[in-house]
């Protein structure tokens, strides 16, 4: 390609770099590496909810051939170091969650002891052989249980379970209803469902006495923010660990959390100099005891005048935390969330909701993909629902009425957060004619008399919060900020170019997306540019991948790299060719004077005198061609989008099909039309596992009835419809104008999916998952459920 | 146990434990970790392999039962000179995979599907490829890719 013909990486679907290597089995995930020496742990995890531990024996299992040791939460070892997800936020309950259980167990699956063997096949005969003694306390599993009625509390510190409570208050609500021509009351519950990646956690843990240092591989999210908190807990410097996160088999929120077993797995490795200490988490386990989301209940009335307008919203909700408070997020992440984005892409002025997070004896809760917005997605498309069919208006007419819109904008929302989008109606109208409305009202109508099965339209409209930067990151008042992100450009002596990026990814392609911004901003073609993710003794800095960050605060920290070493590219060039820096310009490696075809130096030949030939170094230039910065969006970006779909119910048998679905969001600029079209897709297919199959499901003793995938259904190909895609985009205020989108397309299905069933059948459906036998039940009466 | 099975072509002789699956046989004993474990229990499909020409769920089949098989993995797809398979190659273009933890199940699966039905519309892609559960992609991509794939190697075989 000849520099006339450079063009910009960005907004093309170049080949992603990861697939060489990920379709051909050659990927390097966790799961798949060894080392010598390397033994592996099993845990022995609790069957009971809520016991006292009398005694851990562990004396059979240490005479099973192959088993080296075994660890208990009392071993010295252990013994003193407990994770405390710490926030300043008033009333909060801080409690301790040990790596491996101690004086009592919580949940069903919390991790009790740990047995180290020379194969993972040994390490679970030995777990199977030792022998644990429970003294039962009651369980509490449900989190709107009267608090009264908690005998035995999961956490001493708070004898009502109650870990944290907030009211967000703006406007005065009890007017507002008082004033109001329509109130509408709703009583919801949102199913217990988590993230499920096919890649299980795992983790690999070194320990090297002499110098102190542990490396610790894992499937984490947030490789950096895994290393401070393990500095804390271990007691070590940040700097004598090292955390490698390699190909991750996806992760979805589920691996953005620091978890006990990660916690015992580096103390047993310190206290097993030289030994590597392999855990792969199996389906079974992960079912039970990596994070859970989504129980939820919300208690709404909301208050509308007569031409539609939403006058007030008044909520409580109760968000199911589990046993533990998530570590480091605590238990609000849940809870605050849910009150902060409540209202959604709705202009409301009188807002009262009470976020409650409660402690169970169940598996945490924790981040998953869209934190708390599916549930309050559908708890303000419910209301809004129901005010339509109080209203007689036309559900998409009423929503209309109520958005807020590019005039509004900044929006400050009741909840005090900033919204800077106001493309909520751009995508709305935009889905409203991909979908084709009157097209499907049309069908509904001829199905109506030609007494076919049933269908509906179902809306959903949301805002993501993505990117946020310092200030809109202080929601639960944690210990640290995650506003920003660093990334290294380093031009190499040959003038290839050598990406450190504090960017993880776990399926998201971010090496491919950081290697077209740094290549556009830099000058040099995408195939020129390497990026180098995951392990924290490499990049500088990167809090991981969570609330869609990724692209907005670490794609603006490549920017910034890339143009910053560009620049020091041009001025060592300008002074090499004694040409004025201002008249010079950098395109697919070749310095140019601009407007002339022939170049003045290449890239390469700027490195080799950087690096290599210190001779030709003009006065004043000291060597190296590289660069590093930070970058901040000090809010955020929200991100609009609207989902519409059309989908059949069969009253007789209440099967629910999908006959259509189209999403519009406005992502801002695109950097990589493929891999942005995937995020939604693959976003918009959990939220619809969400909505219709996947459910996580406690009996009243505290047992996971749902404990495999026989169980818990996962949508497949047979399942997920063809799903229409398409996009408005309005640039965001940061330096590559994209904004997240990783989230975004799971905030809507519970919505759509419940806003068809009562848009096709007139019955409102009020506790998530819409399966056949709820649809059939809502229709036939099924008694007590 | 002594077994021999031979894999992408290559015969091989394994020391295993009667209670070793197939998938950790390939994964711990050859080296090849293309092979991936989603969950052990026969639903996920990520741990797809052919032995003799038919899907097997490589978790669900125990190594001595392979004793005398011909076994095919991921690692096997792409040519010696490396050039891509036309579904690996759809794959990439039609972004069929992100984090690539189901893509050997789903590559194995889409290789059965179109040797014994060659040209699947899009329904079938989706009821045949309904065995392995992809957490990312939405389908969408998979779907495409399988389809894709089927258009380019028919044209092959009319050349």
């Amino acid at each position: 390609m000849t520099a006339a013909e450079h063009r910009p990486a960005t907004g093309t679907a170049v080949r992603r770099k990861e697939d060489a290597r990920l379709l051909t089995g050659r990927g390097r995930y966790v799961s798949d590496l060894v080392l010598p020496r390397m033994r592996h742990v099993a845990f022995v995890r609790s069957p009971i909810a809520h016991a006292r531990l009398t005694e851990v024996d562990a004396s059979g299992a240490l005479e099973v051939d192959g088993v080296h040791a075994v660890f208990t939460g009392e071993h010295p070892a252990l013994a003193a170091v407990a994770l405390r997800a710490q926030s300043a936020l008033p009333g909060y309950v801080e409690t301790d969650q040990p790596p491996l259980a101690r004086g009592k167990v919580r949940f069903a699956g919390e991790a009790v002891a740990a047995v180290v063997a020379d194969d993972r096949y040994l390490a679970e005969d030995g777990a199977e052989a030792v022998v644990v003694d429970y003294d039962p306390l009651e369980p509490t599993v449900c989190a709107w249980t009267d608090p009264a009625d908690v005998t035995d509390p999961v956490h001493d510190e708070a004898p009502d379970n109650l870990l944290l409570s907030r009211t967000f208050r703006a406007g005065d609500v009890e007017a507002a209803l008082a004033a109001a021509d329509v109130v509408v009351d709703r009583e919801l519950t949102t199913n217990r469902h988590g993230g499920n990646p096919i890649e299980c956690r795992a983790g690999v843990a070194r320990y090297e006495a002499a110098d102190r240092r542990l490396t610790f591989w894992s499937g984490t999210q947030v490789p950096h923010l895994v290393r401070t908190q393990l500095a804390e807990l271990l007691d070590l410097p940040v700097g004598n660990i090292r955390v490698i996160a390699p190909d991750v088999g996806g992760g979805f929120g589920v691996k953005a959390v620091l978890y006990p077993e990660d916690v015992a797995l580096c103390l047993i490795a310190i206290a097993t100099p030289g030994v590597p200490l392999k855990w792969v988490e199996d389906r079974v386990e992960h079912l039970l005891a990596a994070t859970h989301a989504r129980d939820h209940r919300y208690v709404l009335r909301a208050g509308f005048a007569a031409d539609g307008a939403l006058l007030a919203v008044r909520a409580d909700v109760w968000c199911n935390t589990g046993a533990y408070s998530v570590y480091p997020w605590t238990a609000g992440i849940e809870p605050l969330m849910a009150g902060g984005l409540l209202t959604g892409p709705y202009k409301l002025e009188h807002y009262e909701c009470t976020v409650r997070g409660v402690a169970t004896n169940t598996s945490p809760s924790g981040p998953y993909r869209g934190v708390a917005r599916p549930s309050t997605v559908f708890a303000m498309e419910a209301l809004l629902d129901s005010g339509a069919r109080a209203l007689d208006m036309d559900p998409i007419a009423l929503r209309r009425r109520n958005l807020i819109l590019p005039a509004d904008i900044p929006y400050r929302m009741p909840s005090r957060l900033v919204d800077d989008s106001g493309a909520y109606e751009a995508c709305l109208d935009r889905a409203v004619e991909v979908f084709d409305v009157d097209r499907w009202r049309a069908e509904q109508a001829r199905r109506r008399d030609a007494g076919e099965k049933p269908v509906g339209i179902g809306v959903g409209i949301y805002n993501e919060l993505t990117g946020l930067g310092r200030a809109a990151s202080a929601g639960p008042r944690m210990p640290f900020r995650t506003g920003h992100d660093a990334c290294t450009v380093r031009v190499n002596p040959d003038g290839a170019v050598t990406v450190f990026s504090g960017v993880t990814s776990q399926g998201q392609g971010l090496e491919t997306t950081m290697a077209q911004v740094v290549a556009d901003a830099l000058g040099v073609d995408y195939d020129a540019v390497d990026v180098r993710i995951g392990d924290t003794d490499e990049s500088l800095w990167g809090f991981g991948a969570f609330s869609s960050r990724q692209a907005v605060i670490g794609g603006g920290a490549s920017h910034l790299a890339g143009a910053h070493v560009r620049d020091k590219v041009l001025e060592l060039a300008g002074a090499l060719r004694e040409v004025d820096v201002a008249d010079l310009d950098l395109r697919a490696g070749q310095v140019h004077v601009r407007g002339q075809e022939k170049p003045i130096i290449s890239l390469s030949e700027v490195a080799r005198v950087a690096y290599l030939q210190s001779d030709r170094l003009p006065e004043g230039f000291e060597p190296g061609l590289e660069g590093t910065k930070f970058y901040d969006p000090i809010r955020g970006a929200f991100a609009a989008g609207a989902q519409l779909a059309a989908i059949e119910f069969d009253p007789a048998t209440g099967a629910v099909r999908i006959l259509d679905w189209v999403c519009v969001e406005d992502a801002g600029t695109i950097v990589h039309p493929v891999i942005v079209d995937g995020q939604i897709a693959g976003s918009i297919a959990q939220g619809i596992g969400g909505a219709m199959y996947e459910h996580l499901v406690y009996d009243e003793a505290g047992n996971l009835s749902t404990g495999t995938l026989l169980d818990y259904l996962m949508p497949t190909s047979g399942e997920i419809p063809e799903l229409r895609i398409d996009h408005v985009s309005v640039p965001a205020a940061n330096p590559t104008g994209v904004r997240g989108v990783g989230e975004g397309g799971t905030l809507a299905p519970n919505a759509v999916v419940a806003g068809a069933l009562v848009d096709a059948l007139g019955v409102e459906v009020d506790d998530l998952p819409v399966t056949p036998s709820c649809v059939w039940e809502l229709l036939h009466g099924g008694g007590d459920r | 146990m002594r077994i021999t099975l031979t894999v992408n072509g290559e015969a091989h002789r394994l020391d295993v434990e009667p209670r070793h699956t197939l998938a950790d046989a390939l994964r711990e004993g050859l080296a090849l970790t293309g092979t991936h474990l989603g969950c052990e229990h026969g639903v996920c499909g990520a741990c797809t392999v052919l032995v003799d020409g038919e899907p097997v769920r490589a978790c669900l089949m125990f190594a001595v039962q392979a004793e005398g098989c011909t076994v095919a993995t991921v690692e096997g797809l792409a040519g010696p000179d490396g050039t891509l398979h036309p579904l690996q190659e759809a794959f990439s273009v039609c972004h069929g995979l992100q984090c690539g933890a189901c893509t050997p199940g789903m590559l194995m699966t889409a290789v059965h599907l179109l040797a014994v039905e060659p040209t699947p519309d899009r329904d079938r892609i989706r009821a045949e490829m309904a065995g392995n559960i992809c957490r990312c992609t939405g389908y969408v991509g998979i779907v495409d890719a399988v389809e894709s794939a089927a258009a380019t190697m028919a044209g092959r075989e009319d050349r």
